[in-house]
């Protein structure tokens, strides 16, 4: 027997919805689509290469077991598993008692922090459209002013809720807090084309 | 609290930084306002976007294939000591599978999202029964799957009601003037028939099927096999199973 549509014309939350039913497929082609850009969140939190892979392996995991939970009200497909590996990221990072090493970057004010790379080369095997993405993305949060990247940084890599980041950085918690919704709100207008993708 | 300070909130909710004291009041509001609450879903689908600003890297190969066997170790659906989890299992399959099937629909009309739950919720309605079935005590459940080819079925025996409900998925239609067969397959028994089935165009299929005597006549089933058929289906298989399965005796 055939197939009736190759994986890659099956949107993303018929693969979680199939998941959800017991399809081992499934997962493996919602892997194949999504573990980069998950393992590089769970890298660009944790930093160790193996913390990372163990990150990625545990969100994986999480999705498969809670893929009847999913809905698609709530977000992109893309937008649930990177929710899932952050907070998985965010726990490891806790558990071993020690700063992510986003946290670390994004505090040092000398360093760009991630929008730094904007240059780097992509792999080349790697998709042109996730390339081109990430590239956008990138220069989304290069085009931030650096007080506004930090404090965004700080909360989505380095998992600081508003007051630590305020202590962070000797800012009174009102300015932290007027920056961060004015850098997500640039961030959305500029990122409006990507998002919903994949969804 | 002013309306432009609730959108604050929402900005840092989303993001999970939040203080603690300030998270349940805007929780409360949340619950109140359609407004925060597409803020929160949208900053959300933006943040995940983030996640590709990471410099790009290649996981290792071996992660695939640890994921997969993780994946069949824990499955979302199968063996559990206790039968309260199971039976919870069982109802988020039959409404994952009713809102696989529905919204597949969907997309081909490509309705808005009111419109999108609105469909999600009469086809909802429209399985309780399936959903009845599913949530009854005594069901047990079998899986037919060919190595590594698409098609999956699978079968929900419901002994309180004498029901079994089966949900294929990539099971292409078979052409016209045949039909699917399932077969109930015992040891030093002939096959027995459960009865006949077509999937659709989108290759799913979800019905109801009552329990036949020779079935149960077969004492302890140990697995279950799909041929094809002519339409009416036949006395015995007239070829070899295209899917195959053992039942997963959960309730125990």
């Amino acid at each position: 027997m055939t197939p009736i549509q190759p994986d890659a014309a099956i949107p993303d939350r018929d693969l979680v919805w199939r998941m959800a039913a017991g399809e081992e497929r499934a997962l493996g082609a919602l892997y194949d689509r999504h573990a980069r850009t998950v393992y590089a969140l769970a890298q660009a939190v944790v930093g160790e290469r193996a913390d990372a892979e163990e990150v990625v392996a545990d969100a994986f995991g999480q999705a498969w077991r809670s893929a009847a939970e999913y809905d698609p009200l709530r977000g992109s497909v893309g937008g649930w598993l990177t929710t899932i590996a952050r907070a998985r990221a965010l726990d490891l990072v806790r558990r071993r008692g020690r700063r992510g090493r986003a946290y670390q970057r994004a505090a040092q004010a000398a360093d760009g922090g991630l929008a730094a790379p904007v240059a780097m080369p992509e792999p080349p095997d790697r998709g042109v459209e996730r390339a081109e993405a990430g590239a956008l993305v990138r220069r989304a949060l290069a085009a931030l002013p650096d007080a506004q990247r930090r404090v965004i940084e700080l909360a989505y890599f380095g998992g600081l809720s508003q007051s630590e980041i305020a202590a962070e950085l000797a800012e009174p918690l009102g300015t932290v807090k007027t920056r961060m919704r004015a850098a997500l709100e640039k961030l959305r207008a500029v990122l409006r084309p990507l998002a919903g993708e994949g969804a | 609290m002013n309306e432009h300070a609730w959108l604050e909130s929402a900005a840092a909710y989303a993001l999970g930084a939040l203080d603690e004291g300030e998270r349940a009041p805007f929780e409360a509001h949340l619950a109140d306002c359609p407004r925060c609450r597409a803020e929160v879903t949208t900053l959300r689908d933006t943040l995940g976007l983030l996640a590709q600003a990471a410099p790009g890297m290649e996981p290792a190969p071996g992660l695939r294939d640890r994921v997969l066997a993780e994946a069949r170790r824990v499955r979302p659906l199968g063996r559990r000591p206790a039968r309260g989890p199971w039976l919870l299992a069982a109802a988020s399959l039959a409404l994952a599978a009713a809102l696989g099937a529905g919204f597949a629909r969907q997309r081909a009309a490509a309705r808005g999202v009111a419109a999108t739950l609105a469909e999600a919720r009469r086809l909802l309605a429209a399985r309780d029964s399936t959903l009845a079935a599913l949530l009854s005590p005594d069901v047990h459940v079998v899986s037919l799957a060919a190595t590594g080819r698409p098609p999956t079925v699978r079968v929900f025996w419901n002994q309180d009601r004498s029901l079994f409900v089966v949900m294929a998925f990539d099971l292409p239609a078979a052409p016209a003037g045949r039909t699917y067969q399932l077969w109930a397959l015992a040891k030093d028994a002939a096959p027995v028939s459960m009865g006949v089935f077509n999937s659709g165009s989108d290759g799913r299929a979800t019905l109801l099927i009552p329990v036949a005597g020779g079935v149960l006549g077969l004492g302890l089933v140990e697995a279950c096999a799909l041929t094809e058929e002519p339409v009416g289906g036949s006395p015995g298989p007239t070829e070899t199973p295209r899917l195959v399965g053992t039942w997963r005796h959960t309730a125990s």
